[in-house]
């Protein structure tokens, strides 16, 4: 598999690739803060799990977007005659971009609802 | 029976039950219509005239009902259930402390001491005053089992090396029935516990009486089987305060004739039923710990279960 | 979200076939000859996809029937309360075999099974990329399933419950060999799924018929792809899980032990980590069976392909998300729990849009009652409601009443039946003209459509309210007087109706389903996918050029001129079998890829594999040694006739396309399933990483524990600098093995024998620092996680040192030069990822002690 399939497919999963990074991170943190007690620590007047799950939050949409942004120009400036698994893999991109955002969205609401720790 | 029961998600007897409750009500309905507005669309899709249902077969059906309609239904969805999650179980400071383990096949039950109140231990029942907080700290000794009483609440995993807390309040007086959830063995069906929830004066009044030593056969029938407890060497494995019987492996027994049922949650509590267990715990709950004693004489076997349902 | 269609892409004009009329005589005989399947006793060496995909496909069926029979029994004890039909020690080991049975022995081999069977034919590929790799699969899964199935005649059965959750499967608390049943025969069937999904993935992406670029691929290659990779994620968490388990058991390293400093949550953890997945892994493929059938019956092209795709995609990702929701009552922080909520909630969209896709789709076409119509009907409907209490059952506090009771035995029946059975159902009688000279019975199909709809409804709708007024799971009798008695009947009643309709399946293949490997029943459905072109033993007589996904709609002449040889490779290039490798995205032709034919090597290899499992659950350790050795021999004497080199010339494959006949490097096939391996190894290192990680959380300021000190610090840069030196020395190898001159220089095997030792040296380097410094496996969970990140790296050390053995000796036989070096490429692959895992093995273990310095 050639560079620019790589970053084709990579680019096609975005999305769901940000999702799952945020969802390792944010679990991870919340967990290793937790068992050691350093979950108590605020961080500009918020607990130091939400501060973690909000900075995640948002790195993970931005980076969605900025994939699905990506996507839509490249579909746009595919020529007619572009091979279709191209064409396939940018309209694909957008579309799990589209949906990621939703997963993403969800995947950061607890943090804003429950306690941290409890 | 119904839906109402000893042992019902759907009998709520307290505010974390009715809580989930009214969730589960409300998921109910909404699903259900859910289920009927699907089946009702593909009913439609095959049995419509071509003309009338050409509207449905586009890629904006998928875009509407596959991708819009469960984004709005869960997104509001999700935050109410995390919201009950959050109000449900709460640790609540003055809340009554019991301590429960779990063991291969029954419960261990301990009542710490609180201000001048002894601590005391009993088992497979679990006795709490209406409307104030209990937090439950669980464990397992042996395996993991789980902890559940459904008119209550939700339940929790008693896990070896770990303790879990479940808060919850009863806020009706009355008799209900707890069980273990969680796959732990041979008699894993067997494992129950009453529940008993009283008003405060009355569950004081039973706390003092739980916490005071077994009191001596009054006649000498009970006497003999007192006497056939020890000569038995039940006391390696069972407490009965008072006594030199003290062992720490079994229930507790210092106040067994007090008890609803025997045998973790299985047979109502008489002499009868006392001495059927003593003498075939293995042919009635096989796997379970205590072997049976089927040397004793009848006249021997109600002795010692006189004595036991004299225990009050 | 909603991209407009680009009209034109799709609209192109059927291409002229590539090969001119008459073909050659004598070419379509020889195609027959290099594919004729053995005959006698030897028939079960054949490796063709059609033979071996039906054994795999009935031998699934015999499982779903067996656990099904075991339903049966436990249903008949729970029909009445305090019944004595069945004892409590023969019902535990029914409802751990019933679930077993039901998930690693007829649900995952059933899907891989049909998929072996259909994917070749439905991207007109000649086989699979390594036939006798499904057949090693298939026969290792024979032999182990029925001997594993047959310990519940025996008393010997695993009875911890298919999920074996530690400390009750702990030695202490199951010391009979009816656990270790389990995790040895289990964790060998699981990797027979895993060969099975290197199979696939490797098949889904290089062979398939021209011109099917990824936006045209069938949407069930689409579903076995994230199927497969699926299985390549999940599966090493379970693997490693069984293997700390039985380490556990066998030598008391204390994984899970909390005296120790182990925790039974880990395993938890692990189990759920493949245990979830594991539903949609069962769950897609049958979605992608659906997304093929719907457009047949309906006659109209599937709706939302796109979109269909994004949400196979998405649940896939999704999926890896939820495991935690099985653990909702452990006690885990609220928040911790809540993700996993969102997380459940999420994968409800994709299962939303593919529901939404048929629905569109049969609207926009005229759905014809069929049998599998019905099927779908019913799987729609069932599941739909399955999917509706998995929803409910993802919110935290719903599921804190509704777990572990009869609740969720509801939702998981109608999730698995609802989402797998059915559309299984409806695939037999879809498919089945395409293996047997006559389709099934329409007449009898409805009544195994109606006793199996009714069945089901009447079993599981009753015991959501069992569930919710009290009943806990897996109880061998319950008591009277719980309100549970008539729900309880009425469950038993349907699971005898659902027995009915099986029967009546079953009377219904008796009749009709006739082998056929030349002479099917043909295209009665009038479908649009290349499954149904005209096919032997050889597949298709040509590989077919498509322009659209419905190809035998779009191209009308296709069946024909396929059949004509009018299309790629109507002959045989090498004489041999052979399959047409495309690339990956568009589907070019690449170059010939030449398969092995029937062989008994594969058999003997499976025989043996699965004899050294199951002889080293009973103790038989010799004997199980010996069975271990036969089965390596097996697979090398199997290996060596692979990597055949290029036997001549590039060929012409028809319409000037000249291809050639043996490819090296990233291109060629099995470049591509040393890397899926190499993921699937690194899964299994990342859970034990993810292990040591978690054992240290649950013992704060014990890591090490006290009394136990560290190697001094040269001890892994020692290791280190082995490991480094004996990849350089490969590299420098691979260095020297190129050029167009098939040169084959004597330092190639100089060099691989030179960097044996430092790769073996590095791992015993590691092995005696932890030795001497007195750290002991048994004493506390540390100790058994740091020896454990060391033995699997020794592990990986002994496999390299075989296939370093192995590269030299094809060296030594004269199989080894520049251009023939697919063996040696395998190899440095391997050995590239070994010297990789046992640095950061090192960074680890040394590092993250002395980092965390006792937090």
């Amino acid at each position: 598999m050639t560079g620019r399939r790589t970053g084709q497919v990579l680019l096609m999963l975005a999305g769901l690739l940000a999702w799952a990074v945020q969802f390792t991170v944010i679990y991870g943190a919340t967990s290793t803060l937790c068992s050691r007690q350093w979950a108590d620590t605020t961080f500009l007047g918020i607990g130091l799990v939400q501060a973690v799950v909000l900075v995640t939050t948002l790195a993970a949409l931005t980076a969605t977007a900025l994939a699905l942004t990506w996507s839509l120009r490249t579909y746009r400036r595919l020529p007619e005659q572009a091979p279709p698994a191209d064409l396939f893999m940018s309209q694909a991109g957008a579309l799990t971009g589209g949906l990621s955002l939703i997963a993403i969205v969800w995947q950061g609401l607890p943090a804003f609802i429950l306690p941290a720790c409890a | 029976m119904g839906c109402s029961g000893v042992q019902s998600a759907l009998d709520p007897a307290g505010g974390d039950a009715l809580r989930i409750y009214w969730l589960t009500v409300i998921m109910t309905v909404g699903g259900t219509f859910i289920f009927l507005l699907v089946t009702g669309l593909l009913l439609y899709a095959i049995f419509a005239p071509p003309e009338r249902r050409s509207w449905l077969g586009s890629r904006r059906t998928i875009v509407y009902g596959g991708l819009a309609f469960p984004i709005v239904v869960l997104s509001a969805l999700l935050p109410y259930g995390l919201i009950v999650m959050r109000d449900t179980d709460v640790p609540v400071p003055g809340a009554l402390p019991v301590e429960v383990v779990g063991e291969q096949y029954w419960w261990r039950v301990k009542y710490p001491a609180e201000q001048e109140r002894a601590e005391f231990s009993t088992a497979n029942e679990l006795v709490v005053p209406v409307g104030r907080p209990v937090t439950v700290s669980v464990t397992a000794a042996d395996v993991i089992h789980s902890f559940w009483i459904p008119n209550f609440g939700g339940k929790i995993d008693m896990i070896p090396g770990r303790i879990n807390r479940l808060t919850f309040t009863a806020e009706r007086p009355g008799v209900y029935r707890g069980v273990c959830a969680e796959f732990c063995g041979d008699q894993h069906a067997r494992m129950a516990f009453d529940v008993v929830a009283m008003e405060p004066a009355a569950f004081e009044t039973w706390r003092a009486g739980q916490a005071r030593p077994a009191q001596d056969p009054a006649i000498p029938f009970l006497a003999r089987g007192r006497e056939l407890f020890r000569a038995g060497g039940c006391g390696s494995c069972h407490v009965v305060r008072g006594t030199e019987a003290n062992g720490q492996f079994g229930p507790d027994l210092t106040h067994v004739g007090s008890r609803r049922t025997i045998g973790a949650g299985q047979f109502p509590n008489n002499v009868g039923t006392l001495a059927g267990w003593i003498a075939n715990t293995q042919h009635i709950k096989p796997g379970v710990r205590m072997p049976s004693y089927g040397s004793f004489t009848g006249e021997d076997l109600r002795a010692l279960a006189g004595y036991l349902e004299s225990l009050k | 979200m909603n991209l407009p269609e680009r009209p034109g892409s799709f609209e192109l004009p059927e291409p002229d076939p590539p090969n001119p009329l008459p073909r050659p005589k004598g070419e379509f005989e020889a195609l027959k000859r290099a594919w004729k399947a053995p005959r006698g006793i030897s028939f079960i060496t054949a490796v063709n996809n059609t033979y071996v995909g039906l054994w795999y496909v009935g031998t699934a069926f015999l499982f779903f029937i067996l656990a099904g029979i075991l339903a049966l029994i436990m249903r008949a004890q729970l029909a009445a309360p305090e019944s004595d039909l069945v004892r409590h020690d023969l019902y535990n080991q029914l409802f751990t075999m019933h679930g077993t049975v039901m998930m690693f022995l007829f649900a995952v081999p059933a899907v891989e099974a049909a998929s072996v069977y259909l994917l070749p034919n439905m991207q007109a590929a000649r086989d699979l990329p390594f036939p006798r790799l499904s057949a090693y699969a298939f026969w290792a899964y024979f032999v182990g399933g029925l001997v594993f199935f047959g310990t519940i005649f025996f008393g010997l059965s695993p009875n911890g419950g298919w999920f074996m959750y530690p400390p009750l499967t702990g030695s202490k608390y199951s010391p009979a060999e009816n656990a270790d049943w389990w995790l040895l025969g289990i964790g060998f069937i699981e990797i027979s799924a895993i060969a099975g999904a290197i199979e696939i993935i490797v098949g889904v992406m290089k062979t398939r018929a021209v011109g099917m670029s990824l936006d045209k691929l069938p949407v069930y290659s689409w579903a076995m792809l994230v199927f497969a990779v699926m299985i390549v994620i999940g599966f090493p968490a379970i693997i490693l899980g069984t293997l700390l388990l039985e380490m556990e058991r066998a030598f008391d390293w204390p994984f899970f032990i909390a005296e120790r400093g182990g925790d039974p949550l880990l395993w938890q953890h692990l189990f759920w980590f493949f245990g979830h997945p594991e539903v949609y892994i069962i769950f897609l493929p049958a979605t992608g069976m659906v997304s093929m059938i719907v457009p047949a019956m309906a006659q109209t092209p599937l709706v939302g392909y796109r979109l269909i795709v994004l949400a196979l995609i998405a649940t896939g990702f999704l999926s890896f998300g939820l495991w935690v929701h099985h653990m909702f009552a452990t006690g885990l922080p609220k928040m911790s729990l809540s993700f996993f909520s969102a997380a459940s909630t999420a994968v409800a969209v994709p299962s939303g849009i593919q529901v939404f896709a048929w629905i569109a789709t049969i609207a926009s076409g005229r759905m014809k009652l069929t049998t599998p119509s019905l099927f779908i009907i019913g799987f729609l409907f069932i599941f739909t409601l399955g999917g509706l209490t998995g929803v409910m059952v993802a919110m935290a506090p719903f599921d804190w009443q509704a777990h572990d009771s009869y609740f969720v035995v509801a939702h998981l029946h109608y999730v698995l039946i609802g989402g797998m059975v059915f559309p299984l159902f409806a695939a037999f009688y879809y498919w089945v003209p395409v293996a047997s000279k006559r389709a099934l019975s329409e007449r009898l199909g409805r009544w195994v459509f109606g006793l199996m709809f009714l069945g089901v409804n009447v079993t599981f709708l009753p015991m959501h309210v069992t569930g919710l007024i009290g009943m806990p799971r897996r109880v061998y009798t319950y008591p009277v007087g719980m309100g549970w008695d008539a729900l309880n009947l009425v469950s038993t009643i349907g699971a005898f109706m659902i027995a009915a309709g099986v029967a009546v399946f079953l009377v219904d293949l008796a009749r009709n389903f006739r082998f056929a490997s030349e002479d099917n029943a043909g295209n009665v459905w009038n479908a649009g996918t290349l499954e149904w072109l005209p096919n032997g033993n050889y597949a298709t007589r040509s590989i077919p050029s498509v322009i659209s996904r419905d190809p035998l709609w779009d191209q009308p002449n296709l069946p024909k001129d396929v059949e004509d040889g009018r299309y790629y490779l109507p002959g045989t290039a090498t004489g041999g079998r052979e399959a047409l490798v495309t690339s990956p995205f568009d589907a070019r032709p690449q170059y010939i890829l030449q398969i092995p034919g029937p062989g008994w090597q594969p058999v003997l290899a499976a025989v043996f594999t699965a004899a050294f499992f199951l002889l080293l659950t009973v103790k038989f350790v010799l004997t199980s040694v010996i069975c271990g050795v036969l089965a390596i021999g097996c697979v090398i004497w199997w290996l060596w006739e692979t990597d055949p080199g290029p036997v001549r010339p590039p060929a012409d494959i028809g319409g000037g396309i000249v291809v050639p006949v043996y490819v090296t490097g990233p291109m060629n096939h099995s470049w591509w399933a040393m890397i899926v391996l190499m993921v699937v190894s690194g899964m299994v290192f990342t859970c034990l990483i993810f292990s040591y990680l978690f054992l240290w959380l649950v013992n704060p300021g014990a890591w090490p524990p006290q009394g136990v000190d560290l190697p001094e610090r040269y001890w892994p840069l020692v290791s280190a600098a082995l490991y480094i030196v004996s990849a350089a020395l490969i590299a420098l190898a691979s260095r020297t093995l190129r050029g167009d001159d098939r040169r084959s220089p004597r330092s190639v095997p100089a060099l691989i024998a030179v960097a044996l030792p430092f790769v073996a040296g590095a791992s015993a380097a590691d092995l005696w620092a932890q030795w001497q410094s007195g750290l002991s496996p048994s004493t506390h969970a540390y100790g058994a996680a740091v020896y454990a990140v060391v033995s699997l790296q020794i592990f990986f050390v002994l496999t390299t040192l075989v296939m370093g053995l192995y590269t030299i000796a094809r060296w030594l036989a004269g199989r080894l030069d520049s251009i023939r070096r697919t063996t040696f490429d395998n190899t440095m692959l391997f050995w590239y990822y070994t010297v990789g895992q046992g640095l950061v093995g090192l960074a680890v273990v040394h590092g993250f002690p002395r980092l965390t310095g006792g937090l």
